[in-house]
């Protein structure tokens, strides 16, 4: 019995040095850029993250006050992604799952008689953004997406963050489709939370800390 | 072996020896049960003795963190008429970090009722948090665009403004029901156009004595509610 406990107590900080040791972060993670360098969300780190939740911005300008109904200026979107924090073999820091839905409302976005839905087809890359303003987290991901108007794949990225509660009015959420020149990006620095996130005015982004 | 492989077995062994002991399974269990996020959004609900159709309608899975359903245009029975719908509930349930539920219903020129009420754009959201420093549900976002009712223009209205329709019933505009204690369960849920159809109740004399609801039409309806 002593000879078990002893063994134990051995064993214990072995297998806790093992652990932690399993999940510190890869700090040279590399993800695909598609897009060109941007005040905040440089500084990545591939670590585990999950990030959830959607609601609705009124880009343009992108602030936290909504625009007038009428003018139908304002996208809808959900999205989620997870993350382990592991690395392929290009420096990739790889997503495990997540997904993107997304609606402009725009009269100038209408494609075929609709208005512009992006549905993503698979979440290729997920790294947490350390250099933001977002106090409770942020992540860059992306990965491929169909454009449900025309049947069109393309690449995109997200810039996501969750700057507190109420998500409306301090988080905030931006995207980017270079194949399809579209993007609802806020590149002002004075625009909270943090360039290029667009401010929330609806919903919310929950960013999970401990699951890294 | 490769050392990432290694140092992803170590992760996986962490994850699933705590689950293997019967304690942290029990209080696995106890966790399980409580927590919980839920999400819905549709476009547009009809039920009369006749019709009962809700679409485009999403309703989060459990264990999944979204679902959307969409539809370019509806009719519904000479009651309702819209286009560009879209519903879309996501969330999350964390027993950690909390958890967070947001939906979305968004629809574009509405009619219903043969005119009686148009709009021109309807957005409604819902979204609900719980964690260790915030637990709150809101509508925040929710909008209607060239609101008319009964030829008469109705901007922004406020939450649960009531309009009667002579001959038909009433109308509830930006309808909000919340749920919870706030404290371990929180939730609302905003019915942006909600048409009640009623038919009078007639005494011996035939004399008008009351009202029964005989049906519902409700367009652009987002719920979100979590509980830890």
């Amino acid at each position: 019995m002593v000879r078990v406990r002893s063994l134990a107590l051995l064993a214990t900080p072995i297998g806790v040095a093992l652990v932690v040791w399993s999940c510190d972060p890869q700090r040279s993670a590399v993800a695909p850029t598609i897009g060109t360098p941007l005040a905040h969300f440089n500084v990545f780190e591939c670590t585990p993250l999950k990030i959830t939740g959607g609601g609705r911005i009124d880009y343009p300008p992108g602030t936290a006050a909504k625009n007038p109904p009428a003018s139908h200026e304002y996208e809808t979107f959900g999205a989620h992604v997870m993350s382990s924090g592991q690395m392929d073999a290009n420096g990739t820091c790889l997503a495990d799952k997540g997904s993107l839905e997304w609606v402009d409302h725009r009269d100038e976005w209408r494609i075929n008689g609709s208005p512009l839905n992006l549905h993503s087809t698979a979440i290729t890359f997920a790294e947490e953004a350390t250099d933001t303003d977002c106090s409770d987290g942020a992540a860059h991901w992306g990965g491929t997406l169909r454009v449900q108007n025309t049947g069109e794949e393309a690449e995109f990225e997200v810039f996501d963050c969750d700057n507190g509660e109420p998500g409306v009015g301090h988080d905030g959420f931006a995207i980017r489709v270079p194949a399809i020149g579209y993007e609802v990006m806020c590149p002002d620095p004075d625009l909270p939370p943090a360039e290029p996130a667009c401010t929330l005015t609806g919903g919310n982004r929950q960013f999970h800390p401990t699951h890294r | 072996m490769r050392i990432d492989t290694f140092r992803g077995t170590v992760r996986v062994l962490a994850l699933v020896l705590p689950m293997i002991s019967p304690v942290a399974s029990a209080q696995g269990q106890m966790r399980a049960a409580s927590i919980a996020s839920r999400a819905e959004a549709y476009g547009v609900s009809v039920s009369t003795p006749t019709v009962t159709q809700k679409s485009p309608y999403a309703v989060l899975p459990t264990g999944e963190a979204m679902a959307t359903d969409q539809g370019q245009s509806i009719a519904v029975a000479g009651l309702v008429t819209a286009q560009d719908l879209f519903a879309i509930a996501t969330g999350d349930a964390d027993a950690i970090d909390g958890s967070n539920a947001v939906s979305t219903a968004t629809l574009g020129v509405v009619n219903v009722l043969n005119g009686l009420i148009t709009a021109d754009g309807v957005v409604a959201v819902a979204s609900s948090t719980i964690g260790a420093n915030a637990v709150n549900s809101n509508t925040e976002g929710s909008s209607l665009a060239n609101l008319v009712v009964g030829g008469v223009e109705v901007s922004d209205p406020a939450p649960n403004t009531r309009m009667n329709l002579p001959g038909v019933g009433y109308v509830v505009l930006n309808e909000v029901r919340s749920t919870g204690d706030g404290v371990t369960t929180s939730g609302v849920t905003v019915n942006m156009i909600h048409a009640v159809l009623q038919e009078p109740i007639l005494g011996l004399l035939g004399q008008v004595i009351g009202y029964r609801t005989v049906g519902n039409i409700i367009v652009g309806s987002a719920t979100s509610s979590v509980t830890r």
